[in-house]
């Protein structure tokens, strides 16, 4: 079980530096506008795999009604189209 | 109209969107996909706003990246993307790689709800409500 801490608020690009590759769950997210995926700063809650992140930002859930989940990596799209209908 | 920006140099376009369910709602990137008929998010974020397979009305099954895939169909509260906000948009519940570092797809049944279009050198999409 992964401590759940907050972190300072943070920039996306300090958050990229501190946690490269990761999934982040992020709280008290401040966006530039309601399109984008820019922000002034925001708290991590949570970093690790899709899973581990989830677990660690779920006892702040209670207190957050607002998350975001991301990860720092770059898309890596795959060779193959993602879906076949 | 409404300009929504993403990384030109991503190998997908990348897309902001918020979903919102019976406990809170969240933020995830979507890849932009009009191959995708379908607007798909993995369960493990639904799961987290209080959405679950109760909510789905029907089982589906698709072929992705990982091989063969349950999933099933289910309707959102309220979903925004592209600076729109849409009620009761179904969705379609499956899960996808972790590694490709997004949650889902932004598909056809929520683009054709808008006229767009996509600079990809500019790294900007334009959409209209019709």
């Amino acid at each position: 079980m992964v401590e759940s801490t907050i972190s300072e608020p943070m920039t996306w690009a300090q958050i990229c530096e501190h946690y490269p590759d990761e999934w982040v769950a992020l709280v008290e997210i401040g966006w530039v506008n309601d399109r984008d995926f820019d922000f002034r700063t925001a708290r991590v809650i949570g970093h690790g795999s899709r899973r581990e992140q989830y677990d660690q930002a779920r006892p702040w859930r209670s207190r957050y009604e607002s998350m975001g989940h991301y990860f720092t990596g770059r898309v890596r799209a795959p060779l193959a189209p993602l879906i076949f209908l | 109209m409404k300009v929504t920006r993403f990384d030109p140099s991503d190998s997908l376009i990348i897309v902001h969107a918020t979903i919102w369910g019976p406990h809170g709602h969240k933020g995830l990137r979507l890849a932009f996909d009009t191959a995708a008929t379908q607007t798909h998010v993995v369960p493990e974020f639904l799961d987290e706003i209080g959405y679950g397979p109760q909510h789905g009305d029907r089982i589906t099954s698709i072929t992705s990246a990982l091989g063969d895939e349950p999933g099933y169909m289910m309707p959102v509260a309220k979903f925004s993307a592209l600076g729109f906000v849409l009620t009761d948009l179904r969705i379609h519940v499956h899960d996808l790689p972790e590694t490709l570092g997004i949650q889902g797809l932004l598909g056809l049944s929520f683009l054709r709800l808008f006229n767009y279009e996509v600079r990809s050198a500019e790294g900007r999409i334009l959409a209209v409500r019709i």
